[in-house]
């Protein structure tokens, strides 16, 4: 059964990093991407805002169940998985790292405010980004804070450094087509692949991004 | 929203570590946090970026770097415990610096080599001493990035020849600039001569030689390990100047690290719940499993501890936010047992003879031990 290695640490710097707002779908991205790639039991290697280390090994249904939440902030530290990445005949390594919610404000949580600290140095090591936004959420009528300040202080920040995407997820919501638009158009010069994080619609596209930047 | 509060000339933030520390106590929003980045590296761009390795400490970006590495001391300084450790680092930091000056002086100066041995149980602060150090060097200009590659065996060793050499060869491609931390590297010998480990040792040792300048590297792990991985690779000690004892926290280290944590989740533990803690680290299941979990035994009870808590609140239907804050002995309750240590809902400690003659002395005794606590506790003031 095919499962997906574990690599080191934490605060450890490299790799492709998932970015984002809270409740963007960025954990469940995580976990059916690598069910995409034949994983079958998820090797997460955790790392908390404290520097501390855990690792747990998940088959990816209950990996689903126990790390995806309609709540916001469940995420509350750094969670890698590595990934082989095959194409022709050659392979890939990549280390893909989930990262807790960003706010555009000021979190009241002592612990999640931890989480998005070590997400910030996450992202200053990171060798691809990938920027998870709601399409759905942004296509609504009430899309305020959809696309939020801290939303294109990311892409400004992350594009700058590394190769960079915006993955427009949730696009297996109705309305999404329009966020998808209104994504494209606030961030006109950067890749935008729509995605479902549920479905696994696009997933060949990150597939292809990652191979290509990485 | 944000964009009212960025704070400019003497309140300006003098490093990217600040305005994430900034995050963290919340005085910024991640949105603000980007933007204040952009100010300290615009503040820095105009021929003040970040030292190269190798150059001084002082200089153009002399002030921000002094502050920064101060701030890194002072959080070594504020870890607990590690005192031996902390003392190392401080005969490190005038080594380094007085070969600087040395160099400078056009006198003889030797070769700064850090490449480090971390002995000791899991959960004493090996990652942690070596994430500070990874910074503390860099802001020292010893390395130019100052980052922690955290890598173990599965991530050096391949599965086919040629494999471990390049797997190898990426991590450390990795960690240029900055440290690579490998955990648990007393399992790169565990397969013999035969064996791929063998292959990474050598690739890591001609990386620390090629780049010498640019990359430390610490081999970690159990210290009796890794006084055998040592042995079955000779080579290596003379290559790995530096070694470090990590010992055990004492009980009232660990109940110190248990408050520390609690109070950054803004918790508190009662005067009781210190004791209860203490108290339930000295069991001895509880030191056996320290030995192996250490401030990671003290994390998990926390957590558990603060689950409790809620469940309790929830049923006295308490809202006060001392109670929201409060961590009483109560919720310490099953403690141990639910961070993964046996045995203390058991039996107490000492009972373990089949004799009967002995189960009535260590019963009497126990008994006593307990009488006398409950006697010292009351005489604290404390419930008995």
């Amino acid at each position: 059964m095919p499962t997906a290695g574990s690599g080191g640490g934490g605060g450890r710097a490299g790799g492709c990093l998932i970015v984002g707002q809270a409740n963007a779908g960025k954990t469940l991205f995580l976990i059916n991407f690598a069910d995409h790639m034949g994983v079958k039991d998820l090797d997460l290697d955790v790392t908390w805002p404290d520097g501390s280390r855990e690792r747990f090994r998940y088959p990816v249904a209950r990996a689903r169940e126990l790390l995806v939440d309609d709540r916001p902030h469940t995420t509350r530290g750094l969670q890698a998985v590595e990934l082989q990445l095959p194409r022709g005949k050659g392979c890939k390594a990549f280390r893909l790292c989930d990262t807790g919610g960003l706010t555009d404000g000021v979190h009241g949580a002592a612990d999640v405010r931890a989480a998005q600290a070590q997400a910030l140095r996450a992202l200053r090591h990171a060798e691809l980004v990938l920027h998870v936004m709601d399409a759905a959420a942004a296509g609504s009528r009430d899309a305020a804070g959809a696309i939020g300040e801290v939303d294109r202080q990311v892409a400004a920040f992350a594009s700058l450094r590394c190769p960079y995407a915006v993955l427009a997820n949730k696009m297996d919501l109705p309305r999404a087509q329009a966020g998808l638009m209104k994504i494209a158009r606030e961030f006109p010069s950067r890749r935008v692949i729509p995605v479902s994080a549920l479905d696994g619609r696009g997933f060949r596209e990150v597939k292809a991004f990652v191979w290509d930047h990485l | 929203m944000d964009k009212a509060w960025r704070p400019k000339g003497p309140n300006a933030p003098d490093s990217i570590e600040e305005v994430i520390g900034w995050l963290e106590t919340g005085k910024v929003s991640p949105a603000e946090a980007f933007r204040l980045f952009a100010d300290v590296e615009q503040a820095r761009s105009p021929g003040a970026a970040a030292p190269p390795a190798g150059a001084a400490a002082t200089g153009r970006a002399g002030a921000p770097t002094a502050q920064e590495l101060r701030r890194v001391l002072e959080e070594i300084h504020g870890l607990i415990g590690l005192d031996r450790i902390k003392e190392l680092i401080q005969e490190l930091q005038a080594f380094v610096e007085v070969q600087r000056r040395r160099q400078a002086a056009g006198l003889t100066a030797e070769p700064v080599v850090l490449h480090m041995v971390f002995r000791g149980n899991p959960g004493t602060g090996k990652t942690t001493v070596a994430r500070s150090l990874g910074r503390l060097f860099k802001e020292m200009g010893v390395l130019e990035k100052g980052h922690l590659v955290e890598v173990e065996r599965a991530d050096l060793v391949g599965e086919y020849i040629g494999h471990t050499a390049q797997k190898t060869r990426e991590q450390i491609r990795r960690a240029l600039g900055g440290i690579l931390f490998v955990d648990e590297a007393y399992s790169l010998a565990r397969g013999g001569e035969k064996d791929f480990g063998k292959e990474a040792i050598d690739v890591l040792v001609k990386a620390m030689e090629d780049h010498r300048a640019n990359l430390v590297v610490i081999l970690a792990g159990y210290r009796d390990e890794m006084e055998w991985f040592l042995r079955q690779n000779p080579g290596l000690r003379s290559r790995f100047p530096i070694h470090l004892d990590f010992p055990d926290y004492a009980v009232e280290e660990l109940v110190r690290i248990a408050e520390h944590m609690a109070t950054r989740r803004d918790y508190r533990l009662t005067d009781e719940a210190r004791l209860e803690l203490a108290r339930l680290l000295r069991r001895p299941e509880a030191a056996g499993a320290a030995g192996c979990g250490n401030a990671r035994l003290v994390r998990n009870i926390v957590e558990r501890a603060i689950r409790r808590q809620a469940v309790r609140l929830v049923r006295e239907n308490r809202h006060r936010r001392e109670d929201l804050m409060r961590i009483t002995a109560a919720d310490l309750e099953g403690a141990l047992a639910q961070a993964g240590v046996p045995g203390e809902a058991g039996t107490p400690p000492g009972f373990r003879s089949d004799s009967g003659f002995d189960l009535l002395r260590q019963v009497t005794a126990f008994m006593a031990t307990e009488m006398g606590n409950n006697r010292r506790a009351a005489g604290n003031g404390l419930p008995a």
